[in-house]
């Protein structure tokens, strides 16, 4: 084998493509001629050096050059206006306020009564929010009574049923109550002779509750009115 | 390769998101052969800015028929580094090996500050020296195939020359590359390989 055909053969054999003989054969030309094997030497790490080669790091700015070369100033999406829009807020003292004001806006806007999805051009008018923050309060005043006076009743009720199951002695003597004269059909005893005598207490309070809560007294409390009070 | 495909087509689609990531994605390996084909960092940033902008005019005319896009835009790259080469060759005063010794004097001895980064920048400043001295046709074909690991169908299909050729010029290129790092280390001492301990 001569020089030139060992060099010519240098990238396969470094890179283990001859076949077996070939390379044999260029191997024994290697060991007995030292300007070839000293530069198939030169080769191996003038290859090793190209593969140990780190890969360079562009500049950090190059994208954004070749960016505004093609397609120019890159224009930001909604999402992105948006998350410019708000990323003040979402420092945490400017965030905070920004709570506080939209607490304080909804508490005005619920009390004015205003419907945010239908809005009128009544609904920007000052006093209307004036007369309706003024109705509303009535409204809430209203209800608080009413809640009041029921919750007072339903006590009453319970601790008068508290009170004669507590002392069923009271219940024996209790005095028999006579049937209303005419009117009533209601002939059957009543199941608890503490509580009939109390029944006609509780009959009342009852329909005070249902004046309260409806105006109007139902039909079977008004029965019961009727047969305690001929 | 589907999801590479569907971004050609954002792309082609006009998505300036989809060009951008295709620029995170090549961006490095562009600048790093371009580099490699001029030796000088502000050069290849300004050549790769060339061969995106080309890439952009020109993405339509990519068809997944011819090859993978690695391949088609390191072809693309390639072509416009071989004109920015002729056209700079006239500008250009071709120093010989002797002329730039000074300058590789000034390089700091491995004897002096032995420190894996400073030894690691003069391999990569040796080697670029050394990749200078080749020709054209011998530095492109060894940077594909040793510096980007490219095989030698992809090189052929990089360079448009055939398979028989490319391995002729890989072989003559390490051969050369070989004897001028050579000559440059009997010049300022020995230079190790990346491996080497």
């Amino acid at each position: 084998m001569t020089h030139l055909e060992v060099e010519n053969l240098t990238s396969d054999y470094l890179e283990g493509l001859l076949e077996e003989g070939l390379r044999k054969v260029v191997e024994d030309h290697l060991n007995v001629c030292s300007s070839c094997g000293e530069m198939v030497e030169d080769v191996r790490r003038a290859v090793e050096m190209c593969h140990a080669a780190p890969e360079l790091e562009p500049s950090p700015w190059l994208v954004k050059k070749i960016m505004l070369a093609t397609v120019g100033e890159r224009k930001p999406g909604w999402p992105e206006r948006l998350a410019a829009f708000f990323r003040p807020t979402v420092q945490p003292r400017i965030a905070y306020t920004v709570a506080m004001a939209v607490f304080s806006l909804s508490i005005i806007v619920n009390a004015a009564g205003i419907n945010l999805r239908h809005l009128t051009f009544e609904d920007l008018n000052p006093l209307t929010w004036a007369s309706r923050a003024n109705r509303a309060r009535h409204v809430y005043a209203a209800r608080a009574e009413k809640f009041y006076y029921d919750l007072r009743v339903v006590i009453e009720i319970e601790s008068r049923l508290r009170q004669l199951r507590s002392h069923p002695e009271e219940e024996q003597q209790a005095p028999k109550q006579e049937p209303p004269p005419g009117g009533s059909t209601n002939t059957a005893p009543p199941p608890f002779p503490a509580l009939a005598a109390n029944q006609t207490r509780i009959v009342e309070m009852a329909s005070t509750r249902a004046v309260l809560h409806n105006g109007t007294l139902p039909p079977p409390l008004i029965e019961s009115v009727r047969s305690q009070n001929p | 390769m589907e999801q590479e495909q569907e971004l050609l087509d954002r792309c082609l689609a006009g998505e300036d998101s989809a060009w951008e990531a295709l620029l995170k994605s090549y961006s490095r390996k562009i600048y790093n052969l371009c580099y490699r084909f001029t030796g000088r960092a502000e050069e290849a940033e300004d050549v790769t800015q060339e061969v995106f902008i080309k890439v952009f005019q020109t993405l339509n005319s990519y068809h997944a028929a011819q090859g993978s896009f690695g391949t088609w835009l390191n072809r693309v790259a390639r072509n416009h580094l071989v004109d920015h080469y002729r056209r700079a060759r006239k500008d250009r005063v071709t120093s010989s090996l002797e002329d730039e010794l000074p300058e590789a004097e000034q390089l700091p001895s491995p004897h002096m500050e032995p420190t894996g980064q400073v030894e690691s920048r003069e391999r990569r400043e040796v080697l670029q020296q050394g990749l200078d001295k080749l020709s054209p046709d011998l530095r492109e074909a060894v940077i594909l195939r040793d510096l980007h690991d490219l095989d030698y169908e992809e090189i052929a299909q990089v360079l448009s020359v055939p398979q028989g050729t490319v391995k002729s010029r890989i072989n003559r290129g390490r051969l050369e590359l070989g004897r001028v790092l050579k000559r440059m280390e009997g010049m300022r001492g020995p230079v190790k390989a990346g491996n080497e301990p």
